[in-house]
């Protein structure tokens, strides 16, 4: 296991991997107004290791697709990977997905028809990387059941997958919906070792969402989230290794 | 317990709602279902109730117009009318004269017809309805009745005269009274041989008993009628009849069933009662096909849904008539609709096919059966469709609650792949779209057998067009050569020849003989045209029936192929040729049998015809001259020059009968059209229905690749690929079954007047083939744009909590 190195922190622009500004998302219109995110203000340092914790319905899934760029801001500012996302159009969002983030479902979202690699050459060919794809299968160590399909993996087997597959376009931010929510303790651990192995590797930023405080203890910074604000923000100076979580 | 039974009432209650919820998020697909269920039950009121109706327009005009059970020509008429008077079972007996006589209206001499009918009054056997003007009377011995075929084409209206040839050729002039409408000339058949006629080859003249004696040089009537008691049919009757006239030396005895007209009518009317069941079944198939796509998906989709209802005590029964809710609303309202709209259409079909061959009866009804029918057909059509997928449904495990989502669905390497490997090198998005067909085998099948059944509507009823309109080519251009005939009044000398010879634009000039002829062979009988050739004849094609060409032998005759069934003679067995006025005629031999799309008719070399030919010393043996134009001729030009040749009794063009048919046919393709709109709207409802379930099936994989950076028109191609190949699978066997079925259908139509195997143009095939890609492409557009609107955020939301 690789150590880590607490990050610097400091407010030097260029290091900004995520930047927000009073960005804010709301749902519908009149009496069914939901206002998810509510003026957030964010910056996030590039290379850094962070999980976002809330209780279900505090905003985390938003503001996360925010970040994404899957969703546009109502209001606000968000810049991204140096990217201003509040002014680009969908089609310009889809190549900034493509190009900056990688992403991590809790259910996977792996095309039961397509085998794990190739469920990772399919976002490696988006960026013209198809070759890239095996790498990655290697680097997750599936090497050996990368052509099985997903219905004959595992649900940890399958997550290794799907990390593989958002590494798969070289992305500088790894953004995980609540990552291990459908995996036992064990599997989860693993996966989550796996995720900062891999973003060091690449100094690669890492955003998880999680309801479930034992995964905060592995993040160099903790972000509490209710009703679409972030409520705290801590440091962690001695980020735990994920193999040591309990929950 | 009190609550439990109210529990049940309001569970019920809850269930219903849910189905109206769940049909109204689903509605364009319910809406695509009804569609094809209204369209089939449509299709069926409408063709099943017009053929219905038709076959009431013909019965009633049958005994309104009391058309004979049977036509005796030739022999001793007296004695057949007293035995036929006295027999059992007639109603009414007439004793008539027909006599094929050339006339001449205006420039146009054609090959005419003159029937005698009683004076005193409408006769009682085969009368007329008469459309304009009046009926015959004593007064007007040079008045006739114009056949309304006739005297619709040529302009003829009450006090215009026409010129008929007599007998001997002599011209007679007579003036029309008024236009009959005849049971018997329903359609213009001139027989069984020329059952396609252009009017200006053939028409129908009805005139004073004593005038027709008089123009046919007869002393008596030639001709019996007989009507049965009712109008009904009795073989035995038929079987006596036939014997004495057969005694009495009747040259031809014919049953209403034989009769040209009826018998061409009650073809097309018994196609019509085949395509009325068959074409709406293909709809329902459709409509099945769909209805269980679409709720083998909504079941699939709410697995979890229906565990928690079962772990809630709703029974297996509940859900299971739930399900089939779907299937019974859905096909329910199409039936009623459908049935409905068809009652309404039926009689507006019939109007427009009686209108259409000036059939002056037309019998719509209502028929409630009919009703009645759609609408179970409708119904059970929905209840079968929905079936599989409630019982499945039933089946779910109260366990399935627990599960938030199913297990994921094996994949595979696709068949593809495993017979191309190289197909494997294919970029992984592509590969993607070719598993997909394994994926769900079902709506892969379900998606190609709509192709299938759009295509066999399509085929079978482009396939009857183009059949009719090749072989009617292929016997005005490939069999028979001449551009015209030309009937003389009596046998044609040298001089006749080289005058047709000489006129400008005449390539070519033949003598030919036109004999009416009884061949009879083992008692049996039938009455055709003997035709008389040169043996080098360029006039005619004799094709085998086996393939190849042939040409006249010296002695014996070469046939069509239907004599075979006719008389039961085969290659090398003899018959005999009996012609009036041609003592007991001669035995000859069948050399072989020719291929021809119409009639059945006997050739032989005009110097073997002597017996049969109108006068001896002739060029030949012949009675009429076969012409083919120099190239570019004037058509109206040559029918002028040629129709005033001395001796010239009547002009026959090969090309009017084309244009006629032509122009008959033109309600069909009208009809092919409409078969293209309700075959493409199948096709549209079934690939819109699988490609709505297919995209349904993938949203989160879908939206999964969106979110992760994969532009939405790379997927729009993919699933656009995807329904494309599903399309494509469906095609090479549509078009197979299509003309399979195409060729069934046309194979039921055989006869001695037609011989109809099916020709099908390589442009039909083609073209039907674009037509149902391009209505792939179309009932994509709306699965496509709401893929291009699926909402990312919602739907990864929706999985990952
Ligand atoms: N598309 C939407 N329309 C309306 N409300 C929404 C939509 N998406 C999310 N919300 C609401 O926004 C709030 C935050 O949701 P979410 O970001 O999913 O929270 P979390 O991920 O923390 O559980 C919730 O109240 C949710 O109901
Ligand atoms: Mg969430």
């Amino acid at each position: 296991m690789v150590d880590m190195v607490p990050r610097m922190v400091g407010n030097d622009a260029e290091r900004l991997a995520i930047r927000t500004r009073g960005l804010t998302k709301t749902y519908g219109e009149g009496a069914a107004e939901v206002r998810a995110v509510r003026g957030v203000d964010l910056e996030i340092e590039a290379g850094s290791f962070v999980v976002m914790l809330g209780p279900s319905g505090s905003g985390k899934t938003t503001l996360l697709n925010l970040i994404a760029g899957i969703e546009p801001p109502s209001a606000g500012e968000i810049r991204v990977d140096g990217v201003d996302l509040a002014g680009l159009d969908e089609e310009q969002r889809t190549r900034f997905r493509r190009n900056s983030v990688g992403l991590i479902f809790q259910f996977f979202n792996l095309i039961p028809t397509l085998t794990g690699s190739e469920n990772v050459e399919l976002i490696a060919e988006l960026t013209g990387g198809g070759e890239r794809a095996s790498e990655m299968v290697g680097r997750v160590g599936l090497a050996e059941r990368g052509d099985h399909f997903p219905a004959q993996l595992s649900g940890g087997e399958q997550q290794r997958i799907a990390v593989a597959r958002a590494l798969a376009g070289a992305p500088h931010l790894l953004l995980g919906d609540e990552p291990t929510g459908a995996l036992d303790l064990d599997t989860g651990r693993k996966v989550l070792a796996l995720l900062r192995e891999v973003a060091v590797e690449r100094d690669q930023t890492v955003v998880l969402v999680t309801h479930n405080a034992v995964i905060a203890r592995m993040a160099d910074r903790v972000l509490g989230m209710r009703d679409g604000r972030i409520v705290s923000d801590e440091l962690n100076p001695e980020p735990v290794d994920a193999d040591q979580l309990e929950w | 317990m009190p609550t439990s039974s109210s529990g049940r009432r309001i569970g019920v209650r809850v269930l219903r709602l849910k189905l109206r919820r769940d049909m109204r998020r689903q509605r364009s697909q319910f809406l695509a279902i009804g569609v094809t269920i209204f369209l089939g039950v449509v299709l069926f009121g409408a063709s099943y109730d017009a053929y219905r109706n038709l076959d009431a327009s013909y019965q009633r005009a049958f005994t309104e117009y009391r058309f004979a059970n049977l036509t005796i020509t030739g022999g001793d008429t007296g004695t057949i009318a007293a035995k036929a008077r006295v027999a059992d079972g007639v109603e009414a007996v007439e004793a008539r004269t027909q006599a094929d006589l050339p006339f001449q209206t205006g420039d146009t001499k054609l090959l005419g017809r003159v029937v005698g009918l009683p004076v005193a009054g409408q006769p009682a056997v085969n009368r007329v309805d008469v459309e304009a003007g009046d009926y015959l009377s004593p007064g007007r011995p040079d008045g006739v009745l114009v056949e309304q075929h006739t005297a619709e084409h040529f302009d003829l209206s009450p006090g215009d005269s026409l010129t008929v040839l007599d007998q001997s050729g002599a011209p007679h002039r007579v003036t029309s009274v008024g236009t009959a409408a005849s049971v018997e000339y329903f359609w213009p058949a001139r027989s069984r041989q020329q059952v396609i006629t252009s009017p200006d080859d053939f028409g129908v003249l009805f005139a004073p008993e004593e005038t027709a004696r008089e123009l046919a040089g007869v002393g008596g009537p030639n001709q019996v009628v007989v009507y049965y008691d009712g109008g009904r049919e009795n073989a035995a009757l038929t079987e006596r009849l036939t014997r004495d006239a057969g005694r009495a030396g009747a040259a031809d005895v014919m049953t209403r069933a034989r009769q040209p007209s009826n018998s061409a009518l009650q073809e097309d009317v018994s196609g019509f009662e085949e395509l009325a069941i068959m074409f709406p079944l293909l709809f329902l198939t459709a409509a099945a096909l769909a209805t269980a796509v679409l709720m083998r998906r909504l079941v699939d989709a709410q697995r979890p849904t229906i565990g928690m209802l079962r772990a809630a005590g709703f029974s297996r029964g509940q859900l299971l008539r739930h399900y089939l809710g779907f299937g019974l609303v859905a096909g329910g309202l199409g039936g009623l609709v459908g049935g409905v709209v068809g009652l309404l259409l039926a009689g507006q079909v019939t109007d427009v096919y009686t209108g259409e061959l000036s059939i002056p009866v037309t019998v719509t009804e209502l028929r409630p059966a009919t009703l009645v029918t759609g609408i179970a057909f409708g119904i059970v059509t929905g209840l079968i469709a929905a079936g599989l997928p409630a019982w499945g449904a039933s089946k779910v495990p109260p366990a399935e609650a627990m599960r938030s989502f199913g297990p994921a669905s094996g994949g595979s390497i696709s068949l593809f792949e495993r017979i191309l490997p190289p197909l494997k090198r294919l970029p992984a998005r592509w590969r993607m779209t070719l598993r997909s067909f394994g994926r769900n085998r079902r709506r892969t099948f379900s998606t190609a057998l709509g192709v299938v059944l759009a295509l066999v509507l399509i085929l079978v009823s482009w396939g009857m067009v183009d059949t009719v309109q090749t072989l009617v080519n292929q016997q005005f251009d490939e069999i028979e050569r001449q551009d015209a005939e030309l009937y003389y009044q009596a046998a044609i000398g040298p001089a006749d020849l080289d005058a047709v010879r000489g006129t400008d634009g005449v390539a070519r000039a033949e003598p030919a003989l036109n004999a009416e002829v009884t061949l009879s062979a083992g008692g049996r009988r039938y009455q055709t045209s003997l035709v008389g050739l040169r043996r080098d004849t360029q006039m005619h094609e004799f094709l085998l029936a086996g393939g190849g060409t042939t040409t006249l032998p010296a002695q014996g005759l070469l046939t069509g192929e239907a004599l075979d069934s006719e008389l039961g003679v085969s290659v090398g067995d003899t018959v005999r040729v009996t012609a009036p006025g041609a003592g007991s005629g001669r035995e000859e031999t069948v050399r072989d049998f020719v291929s021809e799309p119409l009639g059945t008719l006997a050739y032989t070399a005009l110097d073997n015809a002597a017996p049969f030919a109108p006068a001896a010393g002739a060029e030949g043996n012949a009675n009429s001259a076969l012409v083919r134009f120099e190239p570019g001729a004037d058509r109206d030009e040559m029918r002028r020059r040629l129709s005033s040749l001395p001796g010239v009794a009547a002009y026959e063009d090969s090309q009017a009968i084309k244009t006629a048919v032509d122009q008959y046919l033109g309600l069909f393709y009208a009809f092919v059209g409409v078969m293209l709109v309700f075959g493409g709207a199948m096709a549209f409802a079934l690939i819109f229905n699988s490609m709505s379930s297919s995209i349904s099936e993938r949203r989160v994989e879908m939206a999964t690749l969106r979110a992760s950076g994969a532009p939405a028109p790379m997927l729009a191609r993919l699933v656009r690929a995807e329904n494309l190949i599903n399309v494509a699978i469906g095609i090479v066997p549509g078009l197979i079954v299509g003309y399979a079925a195409a060729a069934g259908f046309m194979a039921s139509f055989g006869s001695d007047q037609f011989n109809f195997d099916l020709q099908m143009r390589g442009s039909t095939l083609v073209l039907s083939a674009v037509a149902i890609v391009i209505v792939a492409l179309i009932s994509q557009i709306p699965g496509l744009r709401a893929l291009r609107r699926i909402n990312v955020a919602t739907i990864i939301r929706e999985r990952s909590g």
